[in-house]
């Protein structure tokens, strides 16, 4: 079954609107940093293939997502199959980091993971190239209260980036990727009592344990 | 009784721009009127070579209407400026000290950009810009320069034979046709709906003639009559307001169009002294001011889009119906709090798709795994492809294709409703399908490589159809095209309600966790007679004659 997947590691990116989750992907996918992207309506997606530990080949499909939340409704559907979730938020905007922990639990909701408790989700503070009067005021210690309380306290891996002057983005994607790779390694081994249909179509909202109806 | 401070603020909303020596009188409403009649525009000047391409008498490209007033000239720059520091720690620049400013504020607002067709096309194609200020070529379009000022080429040709049979129309219709040689005729009025006139929209309205014509087609004057200064009170009642709605608004604001020198200061060349654009402010009045309106919307990411094109073409306060008009009639609850309408619409776009285009269904209609989805899955599990879809039915196709073929869909869409969408995007569907680029991808791979190659290549296909003329004729004629003309607005609505209704019946099955699929009749009905449960009236569409030739086209328009 996994083979068919040749390692192909879906990575979801989450976060208020405006935090910069095209930005961090197109610098990551693409090297490059526009002022001018447009908000994100719906989902995209791009890929990379990347080496990580020895040698070893993987396709980072990465999902770009819109934050504005009623477009929650509507993305449900690629937050299922997906190895790691990065949560973002801005360090100009605290109210972005105040909502990760709603991120996360809807994305847990909504994906449906095997291991909730100890799926792979990595934190990303983008914009740490702003001037630091515009910061949120004693970042450090929110952020800590926030990772130790809130999403439950599991040492989620924590980056500091600029998507603009790209700093720290690739080192961020490179554990993304050694994370996402577990967990597909797990689900891999998982794969024969879990019936893994992910992504073969968006859910909205129904439990499909229709087999046995009546046709 | 307004202080001195707050008189000096007031002056400075309206007039930033002459902040700026260089561009003092450049934009001056007065001005301009002199200098459109007698000599080439400087407004050139201010923006540099590589500005939109500017008026030279008679020809003008971009004209602003009711340009700035004059009263804000004699301000004193160092006071201005201070002024201007301080609001740019508030986000909302019209706070709450300007209170009396209303007239200077709604004459600001008739401001917006008209392009015109008598366009000296060496203008047009000098420049890096294209009518309507948006940047020709972008990496993020796909599109070069090169590409784009070929296809213009010929494009505006075809054009400037348009105008004429639109004049030809309006005196046929009894309209008087006022010309002289500085201005050029921009009706308010048009025919009345005919098989004629409909002909005629699709083959294009005139660029400049576009802002009346959709708002006459839409039915603008009727909301505006009964409305009347309706919109100005809203505008007065929510300066300066700041709630969830706005915080959003005030991010996508400069997310609109950074690819168009009206709505972003850094394309200019001049780096003195970037000022918000007035295009900016008004897509925050509007946006605010429609929030307010319709709080069952709220604001809703892609209102920015819409607001932002019609904004080009229309006054602040008939875009503001206008998004009325599209929210309420052509698209309901599309953008509403749990976009109920995108989730109804995608589901009868793949009901169509499963109809008209079975090639296309091989490939959607089934999981991962390769196995065909069940016919009463179809609606609970929308297939990926819908992410793409829906932001096609969210933004109007603004983002999605290059601007000039949206502006032709639009022209179609304001006359004849909501179907457009659906007609557009099966016509994007299936070019895509003929495109050789795609048919060379997608060769024995699984279905989930085939679904996510699809998927990606919807991404990036549709920003690449510059030619507007191609797509409308494959959308809409019979022989030589797709022929999904054919597919009814009373079938898009049949289609809706049954999609509604199946949702509707999810939603319970949610809440009362009863798994009851489809009924047992509607589903012996999907054996045999499919069409009435859907509400397809296939039979019309069944005569229609599909041309093999149209890929080849396509190569041949690629290589071009």
């Amino acid at each position: 079954m996994s083979s068919r997947k040749k390692t192909l590691l879906k990575v979801i990116i989450l976060g208020d609107s405006g935090v910069g989750k095209t930005s961090l992907m197109q610098q990551f996918v693409n090297n490059k940093f526009s002022h001018q992207y447009k908000a994100t309506i719906g989902a995209d997606f791009l890929t990379k293939e990347i080496t990580i530990d020895n040698n070893k080949q993987v396709t980072l499909q990465i999902w770009d997502t819109a934050g504005q939340e009623r477009f929650q409704s509507l993305g449900v559907a690629f937050y299922r199959g997906a190895d790691c979730c990065v949560l973002c938020f801005d360090v100009t905007n605290e109210k972005s980091l105040n909502n990760l922990t709603s991120w996360k639990d809807e994305f847990l909701v909504q994906s449906n993971v095997s291991n909730p408790q100890d799926f792979p989700f990595i934190v990303i503070g983008n914009k740490i190239d702003v001037d630091d009067s515009k910061k949120i005021p004693s970042l450090q210690k929110k952020l800590n209260n926030i990772t130790n309380n809130q999403l439950g306290g599991l040492n989620y891996p924590v980056f500091e980036t600029s998507a603009k002057d790209s700093i720290n983005v690739e080192s961020a994607f490179e554990v993304i990727a050694k994370m996402a790779l577990q967990q597909e390694e797990l689900n891999a081994a998982n794969s024969n009592d879990v019936n893994d249909d992910y992504n073969d179509a968006i859910n909205i909202h129904l439990d499909s344990e229709s087999g046995g109806c009546g046709c | 009784m307004p202080t001195d401070q707050e008189s000096s603020t007031i002056s400075l909303n309206t007039s930033k721009v002459h902040l700026n020596p260089n561009s003092h009188n450049k934009l001056n409403g007065h001005q301009r009127n002199e200098s459109s009649n007698s000599r080439s525009y400087s407004f050139l000047d201010y923006y540099g070579a590589e500005s939109p391409p500017q008026i030279s008498s008679g020809s003008t490209t971009i004209k602003k209407i009711n340009g700035l007033d004059t009263e804000s000239e004699s301000i004193d720059p160092s006071t201005s400026l201070d002024v201007l520091d301080l609001k740019d720690d508030t986000l909302c620049a019209d706070g709450d000290v300007i209170n009396n400013s209303k007239s200077l504020d709604s004459e600001h607002r008739e401001n917006y950009i008209q392009p015109i067709n008598m366009a000296s096309k060496s203008e047009i194609l000098k420049s890096n810009f294209d009518r309507y200020g948006f940047k020709k070529g972008s990496t993020l379009h796909n599109i070069t320069m090169e590409d784009y000022n070929e296809w213009f080429n010929i494009y505006s040709d075809s054009e400037l034979r348009q105008l004429k049979k639109w004049h030809l129309l309006m005196k046929h219709h009894g309209f008087q046709i006022e010309e002289n040689n500085n201005e050029e005729y921009i009706p308010t009025r048009f025919p009345p709906r005919s098989d004629k006139v409909k002909k005629m929209i699709r083959k294009g309205i005139p660029s400049s003639w576009r802002g009346n014509a959709w708002f006459f087609y839409a039915g603008g004057y009727d909301k505006l009559n009964k409305n009347t200064g309706v919109y100005e009170k809203i505008v007065a009642n929510t300066r300066g307001i700041k709630n969830k709605d706005t915080e959003v608004i005030e991010r996508d604001l400069n997310r609109t169009f950074p690819d168009n020198i009206y709505f972003n200061s850094n394309l200019s060349n001049n780096t003195d002294l970037k000022e918000e654009p007035n295009l900016i402010k008004s897509l925050r009045r509007v946006l605010i001011a429609f929030a307010h309106y319709q709080p069952q919307i709220g604001y809703c990411q892609s209102l920015n889009f819409l607001a932002g094109l019609l904004l080009i073409f229309m006054t602040e306060e008939r875009t503001f119906w206008m998004l009325v008009i599209l929210t309420e009639k052509i698209i309901p609850k599309v953008h509403s709090q749990n976009l109920e309408g995108v989730h109804t619409d995608q589901g009868v776009l793949i009901l169509c798709i499963k109809e008209y285009i079975p090639s296309l269904w091989n490939i959607l209609g089934k999981n991962f795994d390769g196995e065909p989805l069940e016919e009463d899955k179809i609606l609970i599990r929308l297939p990926p492809i819908t992410l793409v879809t829906s932001s096609w039915f969210m933004s109007l196709f603004v983002g999605i294709l290059p601007i000039e073929t949206v502006l032709r869909i639009w022209d179609i869409l304001w006359y004849e409703g909501s179907k457009t969408i659906f007609r557009f995007s099966l016509t994007i569907f299936k070019l895509c399908l003929d495109s050789p680029d795609f048919q060379m991808n997608s060769q024995n791979g699984s279905s989930e490589t085939e679904q996510i190659e699809l998927f990606q290549f919807m991404q990036s296909f549709p920003k690449k159809l510059l030619d507007s003329n191609l797509l409308i004729d494959c959308c809409f004629k019979k022989i030589g095209g797709y022929g999904f003309g054919s597919l009814s607005q009373d079938e898009i609505n049949r289609c809706r309600s049954f999609v509604s209704k199946q949702r509707e019946k999810i939603n319970q099955k949610n809440k009362n966790k009863s798994l009851t699929e489809m009924t047992d009749e509607e589903k012996t009905l999907i054996g045999n007679d499919i069409h009435d449960i859907y509400g397809f009236n296939r039979s019309i569409m069944s005569g229609m004659v599909w041309n093999k030739n149209i890929r080849k086209k396509l190569s041949s328009h690629k290589k071009k």
